[in-house]
């Protein structure tokens, strides 16, 4: 059906810090709300379930204006941090209590997996399954858009992959814009369509997991998204492709438009290059091969993380699968070829 | 452990007592001072004497009023009382300051002096009192007089212990069932009510205990009809101090029935 959140202009003013003014549209998909603590997410939602009123603007729901009505008529579902469960009633009752018509309360429970522990009281189920009992609670109203603020974060790791990658199941079959605010990386990429990055009250980008990972608009949001690789640079050359740049005692060839500075910020994810041995063939020949010795590797599970000294201010980070680290006897000291490819690389104009 | 073991050492008295011990020496003396002049009460009448006596009609009018005004004051203040404890609850702000204060002040004054505030709004001389006497219903000299007298003194218990009541249940809980489609009528109904509920019950509990012990502002509105507290002045003034026993008992058993509720249905405030 296809329905439409859009907020313009919505503004809110406190002692401290200003929320807005913002504009967000919002369709039938996930919207990930990735920023730190104290940038504005909980007030956003805050704003869309009618929790907090916003000093100006509008927010409105497929043509419905929001502001000024109550909490209980503007059909906003909405997930608290740690679940919100009445703790008098038990899962059942949290749940029937919400359910528009009977029958819904079981349907949910079984979709979410608490029918087990329904006769149970909110201090006698799980982190996890108290989220999903809120969850199945909220869903019980068929609400026009859901709201989630850090649903997952009390949560313990192998609890938290789990219920993320059952979550994204149950989005893909809501037929709802969907808000989720995180402050966890990961968790907005695999679950938002979008994610939309916020600081300060402001939204600072909003894209496509990969664009926002790939192509920041500013050094905060390459940060906030676990891009190291900032390095200052110098547009050398402008082409029709592409320009070339140069970083420290490298060139690197991109196929990044002109910025609008002759002084860039150099952006590469760590994610988004290759490491070979330093007399290995290159499989692709226009990536640019840059070569450099480790100065410090890290295991951080999935990946190993190398910083590698390759003649620049600071060393780049790059990411290595575990087989690639072991396939190349990799340690301190090892000399590698870098390859980055051209579309790799990112740059964000000075003063950004 | 060890650390918690090397504390105790370092404030164990010369005289191998511990501060703990030390402390209960010193307060037992208090705790005394509460309970000895209880049981000497109960041992000053022989129990048979006591309980003849209870049937006595000074001792069965002054319990039925006191026990009817009571009811009725605590009604009244727990009718008013609870939307303006969710209310001090809810609000921030100087208002809300300035009316928890006004909330309080029948706490901290004395009864005498609540009983004359009273009798200028209510007494004979004033024109509501006129008003009412004229209308056939007297507000002093009444159980009416009564009732004014018990909820002006007993009432901010049920406002000030409901207050911290609602003030402890999450506004997240409320905000949820509000999003979940729900009324603020059905939201205080079915969350913050039962929520609340110990704590509301424990401010009912207290304001009924006050109520039915009050006596300075009942005995300047309503010298008759007699509540326990001014049957015992007068058996005591008039007849002397045995005289006033078996009300006393009386009094001493609701109270204590009062404070069994406490620790049990209720959340006691002071626990």
């Amino acid at each position: 059906m296809g329905l439409t959140l859009e907020l313009s202009r919505v503004h809110k003013a406190y002692d401290q810090f200003d929320f807005g003014p913002l504009d967000l549209r919002v369709d039938d998909e996930v919207l990930a709300v990735l920023g730190p603590s104290g940038s504005g997410k909980t007030t956003l939602l805050s704003a869309i379930a009618g929790i907090t009123a916003p000093d100006a603007g509008s927010i409105r729901l497929d043509g419905r204006e929001l502001v000024g009505l109550p909490l209980e008529d503007r059909r906003v579902g909405m997930v608290f941090q740690e679940g919100a469960l009445f703790p008098h009633m038990t899962a059942r009752e949290n749940i029937e209590y919400a359910a528009a018509k009977s029958g819904r309360a079981g349907e949910l429970a079984a979709l979410l997996e608490v029918d087990d522990v329904l006769d149970r009281t909110p201090s006698a189920l799980s982190g996890g399954e108290r989220q999903r009992v809120a969850l199945a609670r909220t869903l019980a109203t068929d609400p026009d858009v859901l709201l989630l603020d850090e649903p997952l974060s009390s949560l313990d790791a192998p609890i938290r992959t789990r219920l993320r990658d059952e979550l994204h199941g149950l989005f893909d079959s809501l037929d709802i814009p969907v808000l989720y605010v995180t402050h966890d990386q990961r968790t907005a990429t695999a679950l938002g369509d979008r994610i939309a990055i916020v600081r300060d009250g402001g939204l600072e980008q909003v894209g496509t997991p990969s664009a926002v990972l790939t192509r920041p608009t500013n050094r905060f949001v390459a940060n906030f998204t676990g891009n190291e690789n900032l390095l200052e640079g110098t547009v050398a050359e402008k082409q029709s492709d592409g320009v070339r740049v140069r970083v420290g005692d490298c060139d690197f060839r991109t196929t990044a438009s002109a910025p609008d500075t002759s002084t860039v910020t150099v952006c590469i994810h760590p994610s988004r290059m290759a490491v070979e041995a330093p007399n290995g063939a290159s499989g692709d020949s226009t990536a640019n091969a840059v070569s450099g010795t480790v100065c410090r590797w890290l295991n951080e599970g999935s990946a190993y993380r190398l910083d590698v000294d390759v003649g620049t201010a600071q060393p780049l980070a790059v990411n290595v699968p575990p087989t690639t680290f072991e396939r190349l006897s990799l340690e301190t000291g090892s000399d590698v070829r870098i390859l980055v490819p051209r579309e790799s690389i990112h740059l964000i104009p000075d003063g950004a | 452990m060890t650390a918690e073991t090397h504390s105790d050492r370092s404030e164990t008295s010369a005289l191998g007592l511990d501060w703990l011990d030390v402390s209960l020496l010193g307060g037992g003396v208090l705790l005394l001072y509460y309970v000895v002049p209880l049981v000497s009460l109960f041992l000053a009448v022989p129990a048979g004497d006591v309980l003849s006596r209870m049937g006595d009609p000074p001792v069965v009018d002054s319990a039925t009023t006191s026990v009817l005004s009571a009811s009725i004051s605590t009604g009244l203040a727990t009718l008013f009382g609870l939307p303006l404890a969710y209310w001090l609850a809810r609000t921030d702000g100087p208002v809300a300051k300035a009316a928890l204060a006004a909330v309080v002040l029948p706490l901290v004054l004395p009864p005498t002096v609540g009983g004359i505030v009273l009798l200028t709004v209510f007494g004979p001389g004033s024109p509501l009192g006129e008003a009412a006497t004229a209308a056939g219903f007297p507000l002093t000299r009444s159980l009416a007089g009564v009732v004014l007298a018990q909820t002006f003194v007993a009432s901010p218990f049920v406002v000030v212990t409901a207050k911290a009541a609602f003030e402890g249940v999450d506004r997240t809980l409320e905000h949820a069932s509000r999003s979940l489609g729900k009324s603020r009528l059905t939201t205080a109904r079915n969350v913050t009510l039962p929520l609340a509920g110990p704590g509301i019950l424990a401010g009912v509990t207290l304001a009924f205990a006050r109520a039915i012990g009050e006596f300075g502002a009942t005995m300047m509105m309503a010298y008759y009809p007699r509540t326990m507290p001014v049957q015992i002045w007068v058996s005591f003034v008039e007849l002397g101090l045995d005289n006033a026993y078996p009300v006393a008992i009386l009094l001493v058993l609701i109270a204590a029935t009062a404070l069994v509720l406490l620790n049990t249905v209720a959340s006691n405030p002071w626990d």
